[in-house]
C-alpha cells in the first residue's frame, strides 16, 4: 500500500479514553493501538460494555480521546476542538446507528438530499442513485412510515454514503433488526467495501466477524486479539 | 426518598431552564393577582380609614332649618349631627381670580364630623376671625404655606385672610365641586376651612348643611344586608326625617362627589386586577402542558417499561402530576413570597398619586391562599392532560424504538412536490403539521403572548385616542371664562394678549329625565356656527346644533331610555322645560348635552353671567392668560381646557401604573412561553439534531433549521392572536367605559404591526437559548441513549 492510501485510514497509538474522575473514573479505553488500511472491513467484537461504541466514536469524532493520537484520513484529531470536528466528521466519516433516526417528516430521497443541503458535501444529483445503489430506487418518495426497519436503514446508509465519506462507521447497524433483514445490511455494507469504502462495523453479534477482513475482540476497554480472514464469508451466508 | 420522587427531581431538573419559565410565568400570575387584588382592598381601607379617622359624614343634607333638621337627624337615631355653613365666593389666590368654597368649621375644637388633618402649620386659633384652612390643593396648585394670605369676596368686599394651616379633608380627597365636574381645572377651584362665626357674617347667612353620622353597628347591617351604615334601616329613617324636617338635598357618603368618584376610579380597576392575572395563568398552565407533554412523548418507552413491568394507571398519573405540582408549587411559593411586596408597592404608589393620608397595606389571607392554590393548580391542570396520555401508554410501546409518526398524509406529499424549496424549508413545512400539539403549543405562546401585550397597549392607544379625539378633534376651546353679565367682559377678552377668539357660550347645571330615569350632567350653549366646539353623530359624522331642541352623548340613550327625537325633560334650579332632544353624540369623556345659546339660556336661570369659550394662539403663555383674565372686571370664573388634561390623567394614575407593568411583565411572559415551546421543540427533536450534527453539519445550520420552524408556527399564529388580542382588548374596554369615559378600541397604524413585530422579535431572541441546547445537545450521549 502507498502512504497515501495509508493516510486515508485509521491509525491509533495509546488510545486512552476515562470517564469521569477519581473514584468514579471509568476506564472504558485502556491504551489501545491499531491500524485500519484504507478500503480494509473491520468489525469489532466484544461483549456490552467493553468499550466499542468508545472506540467508534472517537475515530468518527464523536467523542474526544483522553490520551493518545487519533488519525484519521490523514486528520489528526486527537487535539481537535470539538467546534472543529464537525468539519472532520463532514469530510471524513458516515455513521449509522442501530436506530435509523430518520426525519418522519421527510422522505426518503429528502432525507438524503437533506445532509447534502445542510453540510453542503456531496452532490444532489446523486441521491437517487444512493438510494438506488442501497436497493430502493422504487421508493424515493415514501416517507419513513411507510417503510420497513430493513428499508430505513438503508436509507440511513444512503445518507451516510451522501458526503462522500471515507469511512463508514457502523455502531450495531443490524441491532434493530431481524436476522434477513440484517442481513440484506450486511451486504449492502459489504458490497460497499467491494467498492472501496473502509467500513467499520462495531457489534456484540459473533456471527457478523465472518464478513471481516480482520476481526477484533476488545475486552474490557483492550483488544484482545485480531484475526484476520484469508477469505471472508459472504454476507448473504451468515446465521445467527 | 422513592425512586419516583427522585426521578421527578430529576426530571424537573435535566430541563431545569423550561421549569424555571414555566415557574415564573406561574409566579407572575400568582404575584400580579395578590398585589392587584390586594391593592384594590388595599385602596378601598386605605379611604376607609382616612374616614373612619375623620368621622366622615354619612348624610349630608343641604338647605332648610339645620338646628331642625339636626335634632330630627338624631331623633330617628342618628348618632350625631352637627350644622355648617358653607358658600361658593369669588376668591382671589396668587394673582388668579376663581370661585372657591368656604366651609364653617367650629374654633375652640375640631369639627366631630367631616373633620381635617391639619398636615402643615396649626388648627385654627381659638376665637380667630381671619384665619383659614387650606385644603391640600389648593396649596400644592398655588405652592402656598401658612403664613401667606389668600382674599375672599365676601358681601361687603374683598375680605384679606391667613393660612393658619395646609389640611387633608375626606370631602376633597379627589378635588371636585360637585357630581358634575369631577374633572375639571384645579386653578379654578380652593376649598377654604373658616371660623364658622366669620363665614355667617362674611356673607350674611344662615347654616345650610347638616352633617349626621349613622350607627355603624355590625348587627344594624346584618339585620338589613345593608354593607354601609347609611343603608341600615337607621340609616334610612334619618334620611327620611331629614327630609320631612325640610332639607331640600340628602346625599349619601356613597354620592358625595370625592368618594365617588375614588369608587368609579376603583371600579374599572376591579376587574383589571383579576382579568390580568388570569391570562397568566392560563398561560402559564398551557406552558406546563407543553413542557409535560414534551417529556411525556420522551419517555414513552420507558413508560411501556413501566406498565409491562405492571405499574398502575393512577401510579403513572400521579408521578406526572406530580411534576406539574411541584413547578406550580415553587412558582406560587415565589408568587406570593413577591406579591406581598408587590401589594404593598402598588398600594403606596396610588395612595401616594391620589394624596390620600392614611395608607393601609394588609395582605388578605385569603387572597394568598387563593394565589397559592391558584398557582399550584394552574400547573397541576397543565400536567392533568399529558399524565393521562402518559397513563394509557400501551405496554408494546416499550418495544417500539422511534415514536413513528402516522404516515404522512395527502398535504405532507403535495409538500413532497415542491422540489422548488429546499429540503430544510419542505422540512420546516410539514412539521408544523407533524406534530399538532407541538405546532398549536408553540402558536399558542404567540397567540397568549399577543393578547396580554394588545390588551394592555389597547387600552393605552385607545384611551389616548379618546382624550385626542376630546380635545383635538371635538373641544377646540383652550378656556372658558365666566363673567357677570353687563361688564363689557368679551371685548376685555378680546384685547388679553394670547387670546385669538372669544365667542359666546352657556354653560349650566341641569338633569335630563327620561322615562327610565334622569341623569344629571352639564348643558352647554354655543353659537350655531360655532369654532368652538365639533359635533360628531354616533356614526362618526359631523352634525350641527339643532336650531331648537338639544344634542347629548349616547351613554343617555340607556341610562334614561330615549331614542333621538323623543322628548326630554330638562330641570333646572329655574324650573322644568320639555325639549326635543334631536340627535346623539359620540363624545369619548363625559356625557354632556348641547343646545344653540338661544335654546341653552332658555332653558337655564338667569344667573347674571355670561360666559365665552375662548381659543388661544399658538404661543399664548397659558399661566399668564388665566392670570390676566381672572383678574379682568367682573370675571368669576376661568376653566383652562389643558389643566383638565392633567387632571384626567390624575384620574387614570392607577390605571397607567398598571397598564404599564402589564406591558412589561406582558412581554416577560411573551418571552418566556416563547422560550418553553421553542426550546421544547428543540428537546424533542434531539435525536434527528443530533444525527444531523453526526454527519457534521454546522451547529449554525441546524439552528437555523429549527428556528425556521419555529418561526414559521410563530407566523401562522399572529394573525390569531392579532384576531384574540384585539377582541380581547375589546371586551376589557369595554367594560371600563362608563358614563365618564366611552371607549372604543382605536389602535393607531402602528400599534399591530409592532406588536407582531415585537412578538416575532421575542420569538427570534428565544431562537438563542433554542440554539445554545442545541450546541449543548451531546451527540455521544444521544447516540448511546438511542443504541440502548
Ligand atoms: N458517558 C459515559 N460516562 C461514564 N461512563 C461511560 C460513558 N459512556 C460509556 N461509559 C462506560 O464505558 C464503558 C464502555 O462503554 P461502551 O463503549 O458503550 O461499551 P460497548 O459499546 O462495548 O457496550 C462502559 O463501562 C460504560 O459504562
Ligand atoms: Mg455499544
Amino acid at each position: 500500500m502507498t502512504a497515501t492510501t495509508t493516510d486515508r485510514g485509521v491509525h491509533l497509538t495509546g488510545l486512552t479514553k476515562v470517564f469521569g474522575e477519581g473514584d468514579a473514573a471509568v476506564h472504558a479505553l485502556k491504551g489501545i493501538d491499531l491500524e485500519i488500511a484504507s478500503g480494509e472491513l473491520v468489525v469489532v467484537i466484544g461483549p456490552s460494555g467493553s468499550g466499542k461504541t468508545t472506540l467508534c466514536n472517537i475515530i468518527g469524532g464523536i467523542e474526544t480521546a483522553t490520551d493518545g493520537t487519533v488519525t484519521v484520513a490523514g486528520e489528526d484529531i486527537s487535539k481537535t476542538k470539538p467546534s472543529k470536528l464537525s468539519d472532520f466528521r463532514r469530510d471524513h466519516v458516515g455513521f449509522i446507528f442501530q436506530f435509523f433516526n430518520l426525519i418522519p417528516t421527510l422522505t426518503a430521497r429528502e432525507n438524503v438530499e437533506m445532509i447534502v443541503e445542510m453540510t453542503g458535501r456531496g452532490d444532489n444529483t446523486q441521491v437517487a442513485a444512493h438510494l438506488e445503489s442501497v436497493g430502493l430506487g422504487d421508493k424515493l418518495d415514501s416517507f419513513p412510515a411507510q417503510l420497513s426497519g430493513g428499508q430505513q436503514q438503508r436509507v440511513a446508509v444512503a445518507r451516510a454514503l451522501a458526503t462522500d465519506p471515507d469511512i463508514l462507521l457502523a455502531d450495531e447497524p443490524t441491532g434493530a433488526l431481524d436476522l434477513p433483514t440484517g442481513r440484506q445490511i450486511l451486504e449492502l455494507l459489504q458490497e460497499l467495501n467491494r467498492q472501496g469504502k473502509t467500513i467499520i462495523i462495531v457489534t456484540h453479534n459473533l456471527s457478523v466477524g465472518q464478513i471481516a477482513d480482520r476481526v477484533i475482540t476488545v475486552v474490557d476497554g483492550d483488544i484482545e486479539s485480531i484475526k484476520t480472514n484469508e477469505t471472508p464469508a459472504a454476507a448473504a451466508d451468515v446465521t445467527w | 426518598m422513592k425512586a419516583t420522587t427522585k426521578k421527578a427531581f430529576r426530571d424537573l431538573w435535566r430541563s431545569k431552564a423550561q421549569v424555571i419559565a414555566v415557574a415564573i410565568t406561574i409566579m407572575l400570575g400568582v404575584m400580579i393577582y395578590i398585589a392587584s387584588a390586594g391593592a384594590f382592598q388595599n385602596l378601598s381601607a386605605s379611604y376607609q380609614a382616612t374616614y373612619d379617622r375623620l368621622n366622615f359624614a354619612d348624610w349630608t343634607a343641604t338647605g332648610g332649618d339645620t338646628d331642625a333638621i339636626a335634632q330630627a337627624a338624631l331623633d330617628a337615631g342618628a348618632t350625631d349631627a352637627i350644622t355648617r355653613t358653607q358658600v361658593d365666593p369669588p376668591m382671589l389666590i396668587e394673582e388668579t381670580k376663581l370661585v372657591g368654597r368656604t366651609i364653617g368649621v367650629p374654633t375652640d375644637a375640631h369639627p366631630s364630623i367631616n373633620d381635617v388633618d391639619v398636615i402643615d402649620g396649626d388648627y385654627l386659633d381659638d376665637g380667630a376671625t381671619d384665619q383659614v384652612l387650606l385644603e391640600k390643593h389648593g396649596a400644592e396648585t398655588f405652592d402656598l404655606e401658612p403664613g401667606d394670605t389668600i382674599e375672599i369676596f365676601a358681601a361687603t368686599g374683598w375680605v384679606e385672610v391667613t393660612i393658619q394651616g395646609v389640611v387633608d379633608s375626606p370631602e376633597y380627597l379627589w378635588l371636585a365641586r360637585s357630581s358634575q365636574e369631577i374633572i375639571s381645572d384645579p386653578n379654578s377651584f380652593a376649598v377654604v376651612f373658616a371660623p364658622e362665626e366669620s363665614v355667617q357674617q362674611w356673607f350674611g347667612v344662615e347654616p345650610n348643611q347638616t352633617l349626621v353620622v349613622v350607627p355603624n353597628g355590625a348587627d344594624a347591617r346584618v339585620a338589613t344586608d345593608a354593607t354601609q351604615p347609611w343603608e341600615t334601616d337607621t340609616g334610612v329613617a334619618v334620611s327620611d326625617a331629614m327630609t320631612d324636617a325640610g332639607a331640600s338635598a340628602v346625599e349619601s357618603q356613597e354620592d358625595q362627589p370625592s368618594n365617588a368618584t375614588l369608587s368609579e376610579d376603583l371600579k374599572g380597576f376591579d376587574q383589571l386586577s383579576v382579568a390580568f392575572p388570569a391570562l397568566f395563568l392560563i398561560a402559564a398552565g398551557v406552558t406546563s402542558w407543553v413542557l409535560l407533554t414534551r417529556r411525556i412523548l420522551q419517555e414513552t418507552p420507558v413508560i411501556g417499561t413501566m406498565m409491562a413491568s405492571g405499574a398502575k394507571r393512577g401510579r403513572v398519573l400521579r408521578h406526572y402530576v406530580f411534576q406539574g405540582l411541584l413547578m406550580g408549587g415553587v412558582g406560587a411559593i415565589l408568587g406570593v413570597a413577591l406579591g406581598i411586596p408587590a401589594n404593598s408597592a402598588m398600594t403606596s404608589a396610588y395612595t401616594g398619586f391620589i394624596g390620600v393620608p392614611d395608607t393601609v397595606v394588609l395582605n388578605y389571607p385569603w387572597m394568598l391562599v387563593i394565589g397559592f392554590v391558584f398557582g399550584i393548580t394552574v400547573g397541576m391542570l397543565g400536567a392533568l392532560g399529558p399524565a393521562i396520555t402518559a397513563s394509557h401508554i400501551a405496554p408494546a410501546q416499550a418495544m417500539r424504538p422511534a415514536s413513528n409518526s402516522s404516515t404522512p398524509g395527502a398535504y405532507s406529499r403535495w409538500v413532497a412536490r415542491q422540489t422548488w424549496i429546499p429540503v430544510s424549508g419542505r422540512m420546516a413545512l410539514r412539521d408544523i403539521v407533524r406534530s399538532k400539539r407541538r405546532t398549536f403549543a408553540t402558536m399558542m405562546g404567540t397567540v397568549l403572548a399577543l393578547i396580554l401585550v394588545l390588551t394592555s397597549v389597547g387600552m393605552m392607544t385607545s384611551i389616548l385616542s379618546a382624550m385626542n379625539t376630546q380635545f383635538e378633534d371635538i373641544e377646540l376651546e383652550d378656556a372658558t371664562a365666566v363673567a357677570q353679565a353687563g361688564v363689557g367682559a368679551e371685548d376685555a377678552l378680546n384685547d388679553v394678549d394670547g387670546v385669538e377668539t372669544v365667542e359666546p357660550t352657556v354653560l349650566g347645571q341641569v338633569a335630563i329625565e327620561g322615562p327610565d330615569g334622569s341623569y344629571k350632567t352639564t348643558l352647554t350653549g354655543y353659537e350655531p356656527d360655532t369654532q368652538m366646539h365639533c359635533f360628531f353623530g354616533p356614526d362618526g359624522e359631523g352634525v350641527s346644533l339643532p336650531s331648537d331642541g338639544i344634542l347629548a352623548g349616547e351613554f343617555l340613550a340607556e341610562e334614561i331610555g330615549v331614542e333621538a327625537g323623543d322628548t326630554v325633560t330638562i330641570s333646572t334650579d329655574a324650573g322644568e322645560t320639555e325639549v326635543t332632544l334631536v340627535g346623539f353624540l359620540n363624545e369619548p369623556l363625559g356625557t354632556s348635552a348641547y343646545a344653540t345659546n338661544a335654546t341653552a339660556s332658555a332653558l337655564l336661570p338667569d344667573e347674571g353671567t355670561e360666559a365665552f369659550a375662548l381659543a388661544f394662539d399658538e404661543d399664548a403663555d397659558r399661566d399668564e392668560v388665566r392670570q390676566t383674565i381672572t383678574q379682568l372686571d367682573g370675571v368669576v370664573a376661568y376653566q383652562d381646557v389643558r389643566a383638565i388634561v392633567a387632571q384626567l390623567d390624575q384620574y387614570l394614575g392607577l390605571f397607567w401604573v398598571f397598564i404599564g407593568m402589564m406591558i412589561l411583565l406582558g412581554t416577560v411572559l411573551a418571552l418566556a412561553v416563547m422560550y418553553v415551546t421553542m426550546s421544547v421543540n428543540v428537546v424533542e427533536r434531539t435525536n434527528e439534531l443530533a444525527t444531523m450534527r453526526a454527519a457534521g453539519v454546522p451547529l449554525r445550520k441546524v439552528a437555523g433549521a429549527v428556528a425556521t420552524e419555529n418561526l414559521l408556527a410563530t407566523i401562522i399564529a399572529i394573525p390569531f392572536g392579532l384576531v384574540l388580542g384585539v377582541w380581547a382588548a375589546a371586551q376589557f374596554l369595554a367594560s371600563f367605559s362608563d358614563d365618564l369615559f366611552t371607549l372604543e378600541p382605536a389602535w393607531g397604524v402602528w400599534t399591530l404591526p409592532a406588536a407582531a413585530a415585537g412578538v416575532l422579535l421575542a420569538a427570534l431572541i428565544s431562537q438563542w437559548p433554542a440554539s445554545r441546547a442545541i450546541k449543548k445537545v451531546d451527540i455521544a450521549r444521544v447516540v448511546r441513549e438511542r443504541a440502548a
